[in-house]
């Protein structure tokens, strides 16, 4: 869509927020319907597909056998990927992953290796040998705003869904599992942007293009947080920074019952 | 993985290792309209296969000096996913992936009237979810369907899928474990069902000139039978009776339940 | 339209044999008459058409369109109205200057071999909201002699000028029904007794005042 159209569609949002209103009648701490499925690939060790409202988006984990790194021989690791594919919006492009793309999969990562939801010596197989490197990978599918929050459902969602291949001889038997992946907690992302003075949870597209700045917070299922992220060219006051860590900490109790 | 002198049989009284026929295919079913943001889109599985595919334009090609002032350029860009083979694969466009994807636009640009469309580009995005052999013939198929939904004008479908030898025998739509047989041969090919005009052919292995004329003639009735499915699909999307959206009908069903509870 | 037997077609699909006049979406190969689109085909003696079920919006001299104003030239304003290529307005054909952003109707007095137009007898909106449908669905937006359109401006209030080109104007009025209707009219334009069931949508959803 042209720039200059966009332009028209998020006058619209602003001047709706001026009365605390949403383009779909959404309340402002409301996320859109959210709904979660596994099994994508049968070749990933464990996969999932959200869908949140129009975005929708999938995840894939593949367990790969690797070498510790010198200063944590007995952990294994994680990896996160995300690759803003120009399928999902008409606006990305084919080629190396730009800031948008890294922001998001560290942001995603952090999520998840910082809640110790894995227990990275669980991931140890050989000390100073062999380990598991856990490699999340996300895509989406079409992007209608908040990818944040998408991919850390379904990074969730797939990493739940995970088996363990069995190791034989040093290698991995292909297609035979030893078990399901151990989760301690479940840690998810909840996103505001800043509209004007407004912030609302879970943004649409035509509402990130309207935003002045963002806020990701994750929290766990412990009511632990885990990690912050603030984006955009607008700042937030502690207050709305309390307010958004309040509402993401129920609003994600919610989106937990999906999983 | 079966050792050298152990003979297999890929064809046993008319049955393969999986249970088909000689002459049949996997399993394919093909959705059309899974994207929103896209012009068009289409989502396929076919046997183990999982692949979307999103079109977009006509529109216009950037950079400038990339356009061509006769005629439209299509764009398939063939991608796998991380975790659609047993390895992970490197999220980097491998060779193959160029490869396949050069020789699928080529396939589709015949079939569209890209003439109409100067200096612009069609962009067709095959991601492939899930494999199992013959992943480019389902991104292809599901390609042409895409472009039939974007509004694309177009002579005909392209309808594709494998064909090839395994075992000594000619059989169609090979999955993962015939391709692995010592002696197979496959082949992606890819028709214009109305004239059977071959948009795509590619081959490795093997193959005596008789026994690749019993492939054309069974890749041929393959492609017709992908056809079938692919305007079975197209028309679904508008019949009258399954205009209803999927989304919607579920949530007259919701509503239908919740009256029910009421 | 002479409304008979209606047929959906896919691209490549034979539709008629022999000598007949041709519509739209349509392309001879070897004396044989096939779609080039999938679309709906009314069975019809005398001309060899296809309606399109989708598509880009190709323009065509003598078309009225809505358009935004996207940037300033020195004779002149590029403007979007929803085309593979950007089209033009000359200053001589306005008399106010515009802004970027401006929504305007106007009728495309020339289109050149690469598909870019010229625009003629401009009008200018203030307020109101843009919407949009796919181009080839306008049509029945429309309707028979405008039946559609004046049921739309009957029951909603609202003040539309629609756009041959799928973008639609609309000020004043309950623009949020007009917004359901044209949602209804997008999803269901393939099927029949459309003006009826619109009719009735429209009728059942009204604010009561």
């Amino acid at each position: 869509m042209e720039p200059v159209l966009w332009a028209l569609k998020t006058d619209k949002v602003k001047a709706a927020l001026k009365e605390e209103k949403r383009l779909d009648d959404r309340a402002l701490d409301a996320y859109r319907d959210i709904e979660v499925s596994n099994e994508v690939s049968k070749n990933a060790e464990g996969s999932a597909r959200v869908r949140l409202g129009k975005t929708d988006v999938i995840a894939g984990v593949k367990m790969i056998l690797g070498t510790p790194y010198p200063d944590s021989p007995g952990e294994g690791t994680i990896s996160v990927g995300a690759e803003l594919h120009p399928m999902a919006f008409s606006e990305y492009e084919f080629g190396p992953p730009k800031p948008d793309a890294i922001e998001v999969s560290r942001v995603v990562d952090r999520c998840i290796r910082e809640s110790k939801t894995l227990n990275f010596k669980d991931l140890c197989i050989k000390e100073g040998e062999q380990i598991w490197i856990c490699f999340i990978d996300l895509y989406p599918l079409n992007d209608d705003g908040n990818l944040f929050d998408a991919f850390s459902i379904a990074g969730l969602a797939a990493l739940i869904d995970t088996k363990i291949p069995k190791i034989e001889d040093d290698k991995i038997v292909k297609g035979e599992y030893s078990g399901k992946l151990k989760l301690a907690r479940q840690p998810l992302l909840s996103t505001f942007a800043k509209i004007g003075n407004t912030v609302v949870l879970d943004p649409t597209m035509v509402e990130q293009k309207a935003q002045d700045a963002r806020f990701s917070v994750a929290t766990t299922d412990d009511n632990y947080l885990c990690a912050f992220q603030k984006g955009g060219f607008g700042g937030f006051t502690g207050a709305e920074i309390d307010s958004c860590i309040d509402i993401a900490t129920k609003a994600s109790k919610m989106v937990r019952k999906k999983l | 993985m079966a050792k050298k002198d152990e003979k297999i049989d890929y064809v046993k009284n008319g049955k393969r290792v999986d249970g088909r026929k000689v002459e049949e295919l996997r399993p394919l079913t093909i959705e059309v309209g899974v994207i929103d943001n896209a012009d068009g889109s289409a989502y396929l599985e076919w046997g183990q296969n999982k692949v979307i595919v999103a079109v977009y334009g006509p529109r216009e090609l950037l950079p400038k000096h990339k356009q061509d002032p006769r005629k439209a350029i299509v764009n398939f860009q063939y991608r796998m996913a991380t975790f659609s083979v047993p390895d992970r694969k490197n999220p980097r466009p491998a060779r193959r992936e160029i490869e396949i994807s050069k020789v699928c636009s080529e396939a589709l640009q015949r079939a569209v009237f890209a003439e109409r469309f100067p200096n612009t580009v069609i962009d067709v995005f095959v991601q492939i979810l899930d494999s199992n052999a013959g992943s480019r013939a389902a991104g292809l198929s599901a390609a042409s369907v895409a472009l039939a939904d974007a509004g694309i004008p177009m002579r005909d479908l392209v309808a594709s899928t494998g064909v090839g030898k395994a075992g000594g025998e000619i059989i169609l739509d090979l999955n993962k474990f015939e391709e692995d047989a010592p002696d197979a041969v496959d082949i992606p090919i890819a028709i214009m069902p109305r004239t059977e005009e071959i948009v795509l052919l590619q081959m490795d292995g093997l193959l005596t000139t008789k026994e690749w004329k019993k492939c054309l003639e069974l890749g041929v009735k393959g492609c017709k039978q992908v056809y079938e499915v692919q305007r079975a699909a197209l028309q679904k999307k508008y019949d009258a009776a399954g205009a209803v959206k999927g989304k919607e009908k579920k949530k007259e069903e919701k509503a239908a339940k919740k009256e029910k509870v009421k | 339209m002479n409304l008979s037997e209606k047929k959906l077609v896919i691209p490549g699909e034979l539709i008629a044999e022999g000598r007949m006049k041709l519509g739209s979406h349509v392309f001879v190969e070897n004396g044989k008459i096939y779609s080039d689109a999938l679309g709906l085909f009314y069975e019809n003696n005398e001309i060899a058409s296809v309606v399109a079920l989708k598509g880009r919006y190709i323009p065509r001299r003598g078309d009225l369109i809505v358009g935004i104003v996207n940037s300033e030239k020195f004779s002149g304003y590029t403007v979007d109205v929803n085309t593979i290529n950007t089209s033009y307005i000359s200053k001589d054909a306005v008399r106010d200057r515009l802004q970027r952003g401006v929504v305007f109707s106007a009728k495309i007095n020339e289109v050149d071999e690469l598909g870019e137009a010229r625009l003629d007898d401009v009008r200018v909106f203030y307020g109101g909201e843009i919407f949009s449908i796919t181009p080839v669905k306008v049509p029945r937006l429309i309707g028979k002699s405008g039946s559609m359109l004046n049921q739309l401006k009957d029951e909603t209030g609202c003040n539309i000028m629609v756009g041959r080109n799928g973008w639609i104007w609309a000020k004043g009025g309950d623009t949020k029904l007009f917004a359901k209707a044209l949602n209804l009219i997008e999803e269901e334009s393939h099927k029949s007794n459309l003006t009826n069931k619109v009719g009735e949508f429209l009728k059942k959803n009204k604010v009561k005042k």
